[in-house]
């Protein structure tokens, strides 16, 4: 299936995609009623050289993102840096999925985002807060220090939050 | 010289194989590691994608030289057309080096009588 072909040099070289597979594809345009075999052998050498181009260059990216395995995301991106190709294949793309294993990610190892925390649950930096009063004037300092008071209870502050009391 | 092409029976009946529609995958793998350094992989959806692209490709530049030829009113896609096709796309730089090897294979083959295809 084969086809060999020689160079002006008189070195032979060979068609890598067989003819009549190349020549079937053609035929599903329904418009081509016949192709001379010097079309046939233009379109296989084409797609040849067009194969190895983006192979090139989805290696290229695949080496830019420091990765050893060729696969779709890199052929996505090299399709998308050359013009021509873009225009009439990007569309022809599976479409970009989610990876499971992100080139770059996005997060920092050492810190795993959480889920939101429930209802009603309290941080717990606001167990070290002095409590907020409603009205501001009572926020400020009084003028004459020695009217400042101790509160009754040194405990209070602490009695509001319920600490656990181990039954056993 | 010519090759009739639009009549076989899987098109007549809308029946068109999967293997039919693309390129051999084992000739696209490997024409894809000659290219790729030696310690470089592809992944099997990698190659299936390019299967795809090589097969659009052909689809492509096959429309194109065809229309050509349908406003002229010919009714044989020839290697004057696929040149004509590949610069019209963008890919001009394919067209004129194989233009020159394909006058020679044509010439060698009328020499020796034997047809290419």
């Amino acid at each position: 299936m084969v086809m060999a072909e020689e160079e002006e040099s008189g070195v032979s070289i060979q068609l890598e995609f067989p003819k009549g597979r190349v020549k079937k594809i053609m035929a599903l345009d329904k418009d081509v009623k016949r192709v001379s075999s010097e079309a046939l052998f233009l379109v296989s050498r084409s797609t040849e050289l067009f194969l190895q181009f983006l192979a090139e260059k989805s290696a290229q990216v695949a080496i830019e993102k420091k990765r050893k395995t060729v696969n779709l995301e890199h052929i996505r991106e090299a399709v998308k840096r050359h013009q021509p190709t873009r225009d009439f294949l990007l569309d022809e793309l599976p479409p970009p999925s989610q990876p499971t294993k992100p080139d770059r990610p996005t997060q920092p190892a050492g810190r795993p985002k959480l889920d939101p925390p429930p209802r009603g649950t309290r941080r717990i930096d606001l167990f070290f807060r002095k409590p907020e009063l409603d009205d501001p004037a009572q926020a400020q300092p009084p003028e004459n220090p020695a009217q400042a008071q101790p509160p009754e209870n040194p405990d209070q502050d602490q009695a509001q939050s319920p600490v656990p009391v181990d039954e056993s | 010289m010519e090759d009739s092409i639009g009549g076989s029976s899987s098109n007549d009946n809308n029946i068109i194989k999967e293997q039919d529609r693309l390129l051999p995958i084992a000739n696209v793998g490997r024409l894809m590691k000659q290219i790729l350094p030696q310690n470089a992989k592809i992944s099997k959806e990698a190659k299936e994608t390019m299967q795809e692209c090589v097969s659009e490709f052909i689809s492509f530049v096959t429309s194109e030289a065809s229309e050509k030829c349908r406003k002229e009113r010919r009714k044989t896609v020839n290697g004057d057309d696929i040149c004509w096709a590949l610069a019209t796309l963008g890919f001009d730089d394919y067209a004129e080096p194989m233009r020159r090897k394909s006058r020679t294979k044509i010439q060698e083959a009328s020499t020796n009588q034997n047809d290419l295809c």
